[in-house]
């Protein structure tokens, strides 16, 4: 029964991590580089979530979108302001100053962290949730109403995800970025209004997770670093970039956590996926699913 | 032009002779606390309101010694590197004559080694860790609770309560292992029959739910909680969350204080209900004029409720500027004499500080306290049921319980 709780419990959490990740894993697919503010857009998504729902009073349903469109707003922001003045020009990929963008990222991770702590203050809040159903069995499962749903969405949201990459002219425009940029400019492809695409839904994902997880885990100032950390790992443990990679490591992540902190130790919980993430670069660094999972 | 030029200087020379705030150095005093993730923000804002009060109760009287009080403030992000280099730069840079405000274990525990390097007088605000104590540091001095204290009263509870199995919850700092490790000692000699096991947090994760489901199937009596927010938080939503507390059978029991932040009901909502509490603070305490005065500008200013963090922290700041007042100097040694030897009148009650070498070294030992139920969701401190009231015995049979 305990193993049951624990797949069960691993797989929800599989899930959110997903929705974390995989802006992540787009952002490094198509530029090549690491997103270092990636959970302070999840910060910044719990944060609107939470602040339109209890300050400004309005449905957790209406707070949801407003979320979503603050992160995709941040992510143009991010990828018109910082990072295009980084590769505008260059029709290579290899000219670009990647390690600007590592600055870059890690700068404005710390301005907003700081930012936030000052407007809004140090204290975390709980955000409403989504739906009024406190905690109920499902089977075997304990859940909470907010639990179910924003494991329910988050699957959603990963569904249309791939739909939208596998069938619609811009997932294909992002794929054909993602496989060479270069050969996507010759062939028409707008390679940089496409990454400002990718930065939109990085940012919109991440937004979305941190409303949904906002009643789950009391967002303050410093909560980025929590899906950052798990970002980094999924990122690695499914293949720098893979979108699909990182789905399925997400859940791997997810249940392996639960299972390690239950029969090795609860203390060092989070440091299991630090140590995957060295696993894996020291001796299989193209990932679980390797090269050909390697693309958008 | 030149003897207009000649007034204009003599002018501005005399101003900066005469001018009171110019002409009077402030007596400055370090504060290292945490202003920024990861350590505790919420923590520290109420440090820094608690001293703010005081500072500016001191120099509306006239200051000290004829001087200002004037504090200078370092944020250690809750980080003992970070602490022991802000506390270096304090003494070393900015000449502070004391060092007050220190509110986690870990970070305190790095910077009394410089305090006691440089023989500077440094009050420990709210760091529970014994060893801060054990150290035996005549340049420390703690007019903070700690965990012998909390732990041997909650080991007493939890023998009144006849309870046969309990589970710890306890974050991984110098605070949380202590407190869960001393409880489990005590227990063991006191009461042999209860069985006694801590689980060790990372006080950074969000997800606890691994730690809990365990005790589905087997619920203990009593889950304590040695942690602080927000992790405390997460913990507690999360054990209501499995359904393991509160129930008819077990209740959670917090040795941190946890209902005294203000940020306590807008996270914890049904899991805070039924939890009983160790608390160094209730308004139904006995209060001295001083702490009823603090406890009114910390309401006109903020709009909250006072809390025993803010009154620690006023007291913290009371005693230095009593041991400036006593000595008639702000020189080192002569301040941490005049703090061994002087009857302290404290906003809370301090007395005394102890000279037994081990966890009582520098302590104000008789800290009231008290353990109240929350009873019921949003419930303010004051409307708490009271289990054992300062002084009294604990009494089980008060204790409420969920019908189911």
């Amino acid at each position: 029964m305990l193993a049951f709780d624990l797949l069960s419990n691993g797989l929800i959490y599989g899930c959110f991590y997903a929705l974390m990740a995989v802006g992540l894993a787009m952002i490094f697919g198509v530029l090549k580089i690491v997103n270092f503010a990636h959970g302070e857009f999840f910060m910044i998504g719990a944060y609107t979530y939470v602040l339109t729902s209890l300050k400004l009073g309005v449905s957790p349903w209406v707070a949801l979108p407003c979320a979503a469109f603050a992160g995709a707003l941040l992510g143009w922001l991010v990828e018109r302001l910082l990072m295009r003045p980084l590769y505008q020009g260059y029709a290579s990929w290899g000219f670009m100053k990647d390690e600007y963008a590592v600055v870059v990222t890690f700068g404005l991770s710390l301005l907003l962290i700081n930012l936030v702590d000052k407007i809004v203050g140090p204290y975390s809040f709980r955000g409403p949730p989504l739906i009024d159903v406190g905690r109920f069995a499902f089977g075997p499962i304990m859940l909470t109403g907010q639990k179910a749903v924003a494991a329910i969405v988050s699957i959603l949201l990963m569904v249309a995800l791939a739909l939208f990459i596998k069938r619609s002219v811009w997932g294909k425009q992002i794929q054909a970025v993602a496989q060479n940029r270069l050969g996507a400019s010759l062939a028409g492809i707008d390679a940089t209004r496409t990454t400002s695409l990718i930065f939109v839904i990085s940012g919109m994902l991440a937004a979305l997770s941190g409303a949904l997880l906002a009643p789950l885990v009391n967002p303050s100032p410093d909560i980025g670093a929590f899906p950052a950390v798990k970002s980094y790992v999924i990122v690695v443990l499914g293949g720098m970039g893979s979108i699909w990679g990182a789905m399925i490591a997400a859940l791997i992540l997810g249940v392996s956590e639960a299972f390690f902190s239950v029969y090795l130790s609860y203390d060092y919980r989070d440091a299991f996926g630090l140590i995957i993430l060295v696993l894996v670069l020291l001796f299989r660094p193209q990932g679980l699913f390797g090269e050909k999972g390697r693309q958008v | 032009m030149m003897s207009g030029l000649r007034y204009l200087m003599g002018m501005l020379g005399y101003a900066l002779v005469m001018s009171p705030a110019l002409a009077v150095d402030p007596i400055l005093i370090g504060v290292s606390l945490t202003q920024s993730p990861p350590g505790s923000v919420v923590q520290g804002a109420q440090v820094k309101d608690g001293m703010e009060i005081v500072k500016d109760l001191v120099n509306a009287r006239g200051g000290v010694l004829g001087r200002p009080i004037k504090l200078l403030y370092e944020d250690n992000q809750g980080i003992p590197e970070k602490g022991r280099a802000a506390t270096e730069k304090l003494i070393t840079s900015d000449k502070v004559v004391a060092l007050a405000g220190g509110h986690q274990s870990s970070v305190c525990l790095a910077e009394i080694e410089v305090a006691h390097r440089y023989k500077v007088p440094y009050v420990n605000t709210n760091c529970w860790s014994d060893d801060v104590r054990k150290r035996g540091y005549p340049e420390v001095f703690n007019t903070s609770p700690y965990n012998t204290l909390v732990s041997s009263t909650m080991a007493t509870t939890l023998i009144a309560m006849k309870v046969k199995r309990v589970v710890a919850f306890a974050e991984n700092t110098d605070y949380g292992i202590g407190q869960a490790k001393l409880t489990g000692e005590l227990l063991k000699a006191q009461a042999p029959q209860i069985e006694y096991k801590y689980e060790t947090l990372d006080r950074t994760s969000k997800d606890f739910t691994a730690a809990v489901l365990p005790l589905r199937a087997n619920p203990p009596d009593v889950i304590v909680l040695s942690m602080l927010p927000p992790a405390a938080y997460l913990a507690m939503n999360q054990i209501y969350e499995q359904g393991v507390a509160p129930s008819p059978k077990t209740i959670l029991y917090d040795g941190s204080g946890l209902a005294d932040y203000p940020d306590f009901w807008q996270n914890v909502k049904e899991g805070g209900k039924y939890m009983l509490s160790f608390a160094l603070y209730h308004p139904q305490m006995k209060q001295t004029k001083l702490a009823t005065d603090i406890a009114a500008e910390y309401k006109k200013r903020t709009g909250g409720d006072v809390n025993r963090l803010v009154l620690q922290a006023a007291d913290s700041l009371q005693l230095v500027i009593q041991g400036i007042e006593t000595a008639k100097s702000t020189d080192s040694d002569k301040l941490i004499k005049a703090m061994q030897t002087m009857k302290f009148e404290s906003i809370r009650g301090i007395s005394d500080f102890s000279s037994k070498p081990g966890f009582g070294y520098q302590q104000w030992l008789e800290i009231p306290f008290v353990n109240y139920e929350m009873t019921a969701e949003k419930q303010p401190v004051g409307q708490t049921l009271m289990i054992q009231g300062p002084g009294q015995k604990f009494d089980p049979a008060k204790i409420v319980r969920p019908a189911k």
